[in-house]
C-alpha cells in the first residue's frame, strides 16, 4: 500500500511526521499543518487528506478518537501509534537511500 | 482498525455514515470560522471552505468502503435477498429445507454413533498408548472363521505381562456382568447392576484417578485372601447415591457375596468398553480362584499400555515367544489333541492393535452394519441434494429474465454466482439445524433398537466436536453441490437471448437429466440394498428352528440357598418346575441350565472309544424332564430324561439327529456310549430331532442334552396362551409360595431371545427399507419434476403432432421414450453399484446371493413402477394437450 503511488506516500509520510513531531491532533490541524510546510501537497483538495486517514488508520498507523477539544466542540482526533513509527522510518531510510542514489545518478551523468 | 470495529461498521453502516459526515462538518465548520476570522462574510466563507475541501461526498465515499467491511455488507444484502427470496416462495423453501433435513439428519444419527463407538477415544490420558491384544481366531470345522479373538486366559495374561518386561504394563479386564445388587442394611432393594472385573493395576494402568477414596492398588493383589472391596462408577455414584460422600467403606452385597465400597472412579469413565457403562468394578484377585490356573477358561481382555518410546511391532516381537511357549503347553495338556488342532494352535501368532477407542464387544458387533448405514445415509444425501438442484434450476430458469437484466445491467457474474450460493447455503444451514434437532431424537432411538434389559447398550451420544464438524461439513459441501450447478447455470445467463425467452432451456433440460440420472443411481442402490436386507431378514425368520419359540415364556430364577445345600436347591428346583406346570393356561414346563438363544455355551470335545477326540467341539446342555415337550422339539427315539436322572456315569444323554448323524452315522446311537473330553462317560438314552441352539444362520449344530443338575441360578421355560407379564406374575406368586427366597430375576420370551440374534439384520432391514422407500420417493419427485418440465417445453411439438392426427399411444410414446432416456444411464450405474454393495454386506446378508435375480428383479420392479408412476401423470397431459390450445399459446 505504502509505494502504491508516489504522491500518496508522500502525503502518508506528511501526516505521520505531524503527528509524530507535533503530538495528537484532529484532521483539520493536520491540514492546517500541511499547509503551513508544503503549499503543494494539498493545492488539489483539502478532503483528500481525510481518505488517506483513515486508510492508515485502516493499516494500524495511527489511531482515532472523538474527544472534546479546547473550545468544547467535538472532534476526531489522531494520533500515531507505534506501527505508524515504524512505517515512517522505514519510509524515511527507504527515501534517504534512494535519493542518495538518484543524487549519485545525476552526478555522474 | 480491529476487524471488531469493521464488524460493527458492516452491522452498522448508518452510524458509520453519520461518523464520517460529523468529522467533514466539523473540518468545514472550523474552516469556515477561521475565513470569517478574516473578515469574510459567514455566506462566503462556507462557499470558500467548501472549495478548498473539494468533493465531500466522494471522499466521504471514499473513506466509507476503508472502514467497512464491504464484501460483508454485500454478504448480508445477499443473505438478506436470499430470505426474501424463500419468503417469496415457502413451498420450494420447505420441499428443500425438509429433504435436506431429513438427509442431514440421517447422516448426524448414524455418525454419532460411529463416533461413539468406533472413532472416540477413551476418556483417559495418552489414549494412543495405549493396546489391546488379539489372536486369529481357532476356526471349528463347520463352523465359519469369525476373525480375531480377543479374550485370553488368566495364566497366559501372566505369561505376557511378564514377557511385556519394561516396554509396556498390561491389564486385564472381565467382560462386563449383570449382577445382583443390595446395599446393606434391613428393606434396601435389589438392583441389578453392570459389574466388571479388572486387575488391581487396570485404573493406574489406564490413568483413571479417584473422584472419592481410593482406586484399587497392591493390596487386592494379596492372595489367597485379598480384601473383599469395591469401586463405583461416578455415574453410578451420582445416580444411585447423589453423590453422596458418606458411602466410602459401607457395605455391598453382590450375589450373596458382601463387599465394601473402596472408592469412585473419577467423573466421565465408565469402562474400556464402549457401549457399556460399569457400575462398579472389582478386583480380579476376588473371583473364582480356579481361574488363575486354568487356561482353558479364556474370557478376558487385554489392554497394554507402551512405555515411552516403545512401538506396538516391538511388543508383539516380545510377547510371540511367551506365546508359543503357552501354546505348546496347551498342545501337551491333556487328552491328545487332533494334529489339526495342534497345527493351528503351533502356528498362531498375536497381534496387537491399537486400544486408543478401548475393547468393544459392541463394536466388533456393529461396525460393518454401521458402515453400511452411514453409505446408505450419504446416499440419501446425495439424493436430496440433487434433488434440491433440480428445484434450485427450475427456479433459475423461471427467473432467467430477472438474471438477464442484471447481466444487461453490469452485475458481474462472480456477484451472482455469490448471491445464489448464499442461497443454498441459508437453504442449508436451515436443514442443517432441523436435521441436528432430528439427530438428538434419532440416534438414542437407534441405539435403543440394539439395546436390550439383559445386555444393554448405552452409548455416549454427547454431540462432540466432531459431529458437529460433521454435520457442518456435509451441509456445507451439499449446499455447494446442489447450489453450484444452478448458480452456474443463472449467471452464465445470455443476457440477449434470455430476454428473447429462449436461453437456458436446453441447458436446462441437460443439467435437469444429470441430476435425475445421480437420483436413480443412488436410489436404485438404496431400493436393491433395502430389498436385500428385507430378503434375508425375511430367510432368516423362515429358518425352522426345531422348536416351536410362540408362546414360551423364559424366566431366569434365584434363590438365596448357599452352596453347600445341594439336595434343597435340587428339591426346590424340581418343585419350582412342578408347580409351574399346575398353573392354568400353562401347557408345558421345564428347567434348564442358562437359555438358548442366550449366547451362553458350554461345549467340549467327544471321544468315541478307540478314536481320536473330536475336531469340533460340541455343545452340552443340561435341561430337566419335559423340556422337549415344552419346547415342541420331537424326541425321535428313546426316552425322555425323568426326575431322578442324574450326574453319575454314564451320565444319560439325549443327542439330537445332527449329533447321532456325526458320532454314530447311520448304526443306531440309542444305548452307544461315549466320553467327554474330560472323561467323563454318557450313555445315549433318547434321539430327539434337530434345533438351533444359538444362531440360525448356521444349520442345526449337534447338541447333548445332560440331566438338570442343582444351581442357584437356571431358566424356566413356561409355554402358555398367556403373555409373558401374566405368566411372570403367577411364577411370582408360586415362588413366594415356596420360600428359599426364590425369586424371578429375569422375563423374557424364548422370541426375543432368538430376535435378538438376528438384530444387526433388523436393523439393516428397518433402517434400509425406510432409507429405500426415502430414496425411492425423491427420485420418483425428481422424475416428475423433471418430465413435466420437459412437456411443458414441447407443449408446441406435441400440439402440431396432435394436429396433424397423432394418435394417444404414440404420445404416451414419447414421453415414456423421455423417461426411459433419463433413466437408462442411472439404472446402469445403480446396478454396478448395487453390486458392490452386496458383496461389501455379503456377510450380513442370509439366504442372498451376490448376484441374487430375486433382490434385482424386486428392485427393478418397484422402481419401474414408482419411474411409471411418476411419468404418468405427465405423459396424460402431454396426450390430453389440445393441438388448437398449444398452438394458440404461442
Amino acid at each position: 500500500m505504502a509505494s502504491s503511488n508516489s504522491a500518496q506516500t508522500a502525503l502518508d509520510m506528511l501526516v505521520l511526521t505531524i503527528l509524530s513531531r507535533r503530538g495528537p491532533s484532529h484532521g483539520y490541524g493536520i491540514a492546517n499543518a500541511i499547509q503551513e510546510i508544503s503549499e503543494e501537497a494539498l493545492r488539489v483538495d483539502e478532503g483528500s487528506l481525510y481518505p488517506a486517514l483513515h486508510r492508515m488508520e485502516e493499516a494500524g498507523w495511527i489511531a482515532a478518537e472523538w474527544m472534546v477539544t479546547e473550545n468544547k466542540r467535538r472532534a476526531r482526533i489522531y494520533r500515531i501509534n507505534r506501527a505508524g513509527t515504524k512505517q515512517l522510518k522505514a519510509e524515511t531510510e527507504r527515501w534517504n537511500s534512494f535519493s542518495t542514489g538518484v543524487a549519485r545518478v545525476l552526478r555522474h551523468a | 482498525m480491529s476487524w471488531l470495529t469493521r464488524l460493527k461498521n458492516a452491522l452498522n453502516p448508518r452510524r458509520l455514515d453519520d461518523d464520517l459526515a460529523d468529522e467533514i462538518r466539523d473540518h468545514l465548520e472550523r474552516r469556515a470560522a477561521e475565513l470569517q476570522g478574516r473578515g469574510l462574510s459567514p455566506s462566503e466563507a462556507h462557499r470558500r471552505a467548501a472549495l478548498v475541501f473539494g468533493n465531500v461526498a466522494g471522499f466521504r465515499e471514499e473513506s466509507r468502503e476503508l472502514r467497512l467491511w464491504a464484501a460483508l455488507e454485500g454478504t448480508f444484502q445477499d443473505t438478506r435477498y436470499a430470505w426474501r427470496g424463500l419468503l417469496r416462495n415457502p413451498v420450494f423453501a420447505a420441499t428443500a429445507v425438509l429433504s435436506l433435513s431429513l438427509a442431514i439428519g440421517a447422516n448426524t444419527a448414524i455418525y454419532s454413533i460411529v463416533n461413539a463407538v468406533m472413532l472416540r477415544p477413551l476418556p483417559v490420558p495418552q489414549p494412543d498408548k495405549l493396546f489391546t491384544l488379539t489372536t486369529p481366531e481357532a476356526d471349528q470345522p463347520g463352523v465359519p472363521v469369525s476373525g480375531e479373538s480377543d479374550t485370553f486366559s488368566y495364566p497366559l495374561y501372566e505369561q505376557l505381562r511378564e514377557a511385556a518386561g519394561d516396554s509396556a504394563r498390561i491389564a486385564l479386564f472381565d467382560a462386563p456382568n449383570r449382577v445382583e445388587a443390595q446395599l446393606a442394611g434391613a428393606g434396601a432393594p435389589r438392583e441389578e447392576l453392570i459389574e466388571q472385573f479388572v486387575s488391581p493395576d487396570g485404573f493406574d494402568l489406564l490413568g483413571v484417578t479417584p473422584a472419592l477414596g481410593r482406586l484399587f492398588s497392591g493390596a487386592e493383589d494379596r492372595f489367597p485372601s485379598p480384601r473383599a472391596v469395591v469401586v463405583l462408577s461416578d455415574e453410578y455414584w451420582r445416580r444411585r447415591f447423589a453423590a453422596d460422600p458418606a458411602i466410602l467403606g459401607q457395605s455391598l452385597t453382590l450375589s450373596g457375596r458382601t463387599y465394601s465400597i473402596l472408592g469412585v472412579a473419577r467423573a466421565g469413565f465408565s469402562g474400556p468398553e464402549p457401549g457399556k457403562f460399569v457400575d462398579l468394578w472389582l478386583p480380579i484377585t476376588l473371583t473364582d480362584p480356579a481361574i488363575f490356573t486354568n487356561p482353558e477358561f479364556r474370557a478376558f481382555r487385554l489392554l497394554g499400555r507402551l512405555a515411552p518410546g516403545a512401538t506396538r511391532a516391538q511388543i508383539v516381537s516380545r510377547l510371540q515367544p511367551a506365546f508359543h511357549h503357552h501354546q505348546e503347553a496347551r498342545i501337551g495338556q491333556g487328552a491328545a489333541m487332533p494334529p489339526a488342532m495342534q497345527r493351528q494352535l503351533r502356528q498362531m501368532t498375536i497381534l496387537a492393535h491399537s486400544g486408543a477407542n478401548g475393547t468393544s464387544v459392541f463394536r466388533r458387533t456393529f461396525s460393518r452394519p454401521l458402515w453400511i448405514l452411514l453409505g446408505v445415509a450419504l446416499c440419501i444425501l446425495l439424493i436430496a441434494c440433487a434433488n434440491v438442484a433440480s428445484l434450485l434450476l427450475a427456479r433459475s430458469t423461471a427467473r432467467s429474465g430477472e438474471m438477464a437484466l442484471r447481466v444487461s445491467l453490469g452485475a458481474g457474474c462472480a456477484r451472482l454466482l455469490r448471491q445464489s450460493l448464499t442461497e443454498s447455503m441459508l437453504i442449508a444451514l436451515m436443514a442443517g439445524m432441523c436435521g441436528w434437532v432430528l439427530a438428538l431424537v434419532a440416534a438414542p432411538a437407534l441405539v435403543e433398537i440394539v439395546s436390550n434389559k439383559t445386555d444393554p447398550v448405552r452409548l455416549d451420544l454427547a454431540l462432540d466436536m466432531r459431529v458437529l464438524f460433521f454435520c457442518v461439513a456435509i451441509c456445507a459441501s451439499s449446499a455447494v453441490f446442489f447450489g453450484l450447478l444452478p448458480a452456474w447455470q443463472a449467471a452464465g445467463a445470455r443476457p440477449m437471448f434470455a430476454l428473447r425467452h429462449i436461453s437456458g432451456q436446453a441447458g436446462r433440460l441437460r443439467l435437469g437429466r444429470l441430476f435425475v440420472g445421480i437420483q436413480v443411481a443412488f436410489a436404485f442402490c438404496l431400493v436393491t440394498g433395502g430389498a436385500g436386507f428385507l430378503f434375508s431378514l425375511r430367510n432368516l425368520a423362515a429358518v425352522d428352528t426345531g422348536f416351536d419359540p410362540k408362546g414360551v415364556t423364559v424366566l431366569t430364577m434365584t434363590n438365596d440357598l448357599g452352596p453347600r445345600e445341594r439336595d434343597r436347591q435340587l428339591a426346590l428346583m424340581q418343585q419350582m418346575q412342578i408347580h409351574a406346570a399346575a398353573l392354568p393356561n400353562v401347557q408345558g414346563a421345564a428347567t434348564a441350565w442358562m437359555a438358548i438363544f442366550s449366547g451362553a455355551r458350554r461345549a467340549q470335545r467327544v471321544v468315541l472309544a478307540g478314536r481320536q477326540p473330536s475336531e469340533r467341539e460340541e455343545v452340552f446342555y443340561r435341561v430337566s424332564p419335559g423340556y422337549f415337550a415344552a419346547l415342541r422339539t420331537p424326541l425321535l427315539d428313546g426316552r425322555d430324561f425323568t426326575l431322578r436322572d442324574n450326574d453319575d456315569e454314564p451320565v444319560p444323554t439325549i443327542v439330537n439327529r445332527a449329533f447321532a448323524r456325526r458320532y454314530f452315522g447311520r448304526e443306531s446311537a440309542l444305548g452307544r456310549e461315549f466320553q467327554r473330553d474330560d472323561g467323563v462317560r454318557h450313555r445315549i438314552v433318547g434321539i430327539a430331532a434337530n434345533s438351533h441352539y444359538g444362531d440360525l444362520r448356521n444349520g442345526p449344530e449337534p447338541i447333548a442334552h445332560m440331566p438338570m443338575k442343582p444351581t442357584r441360578s437356571f431358566t424356566l421355560y413356561l409355554r402358555s396362551t398367556l403373555d409373558a407379564g401374566s405368566v411372570a406374575r403367577m411364577v411370582e406368586r408360586e415362588a413366594a409360595a415356596l420360600g428359599s427366597g426364590m425369586r424371578i430375576r429375569d422375563v423374557t420370551t424364548l422370541e426375543t431371545l432368538v430376535g435378538r440374534t438376528i438384530l444387526k439384520e433388523k436393523l439393516l432391514a428397518g433402517i434400509g427399507g425406510a432409507f429405500a422407500c426415502l430414496g425411492l420417493i425423491q427420485a420418483a419427485i425428481g422424475m416428475f419434476g423433471l418430465l413435466n418440465y420437459s412437456v411443458a417445453r414441447r407443449t408446441k411439438e406435441i400440439g402440431i403432432r396432435a394436429a396433424l392426427g397423432a394418435r394417444r399411444v404414440p404420445l404416451y410414446a414419447v414421453i415414456v421414450k423421455d423417461l426411459i432416456a433419463m433413466i437408462a444411464g442411472g439404472l446402469t450405474v445403480g446396478l454396478a453399484g448395487s453390486l458392490a454393495l452386496m458383496r461389501f454386506a455379503r456377510s450380513l446378508l442370509f439366504g442372498i446371493q451376490p448376484v441374487d435375480p430375486l433382490v434385482i428383479g424386486t428392485a427393478t420392479a418397484v422402481f419401474i413402477c414408482a419411474a411409471l408412476i411418476a411419468g404418468g401423470l405427465p405423459a396424460r397431459r402431454a396426450a390430453a394437450i389440445d393441438p388448437v390450445v398449444a398452438l394458440r399459446h404461442e
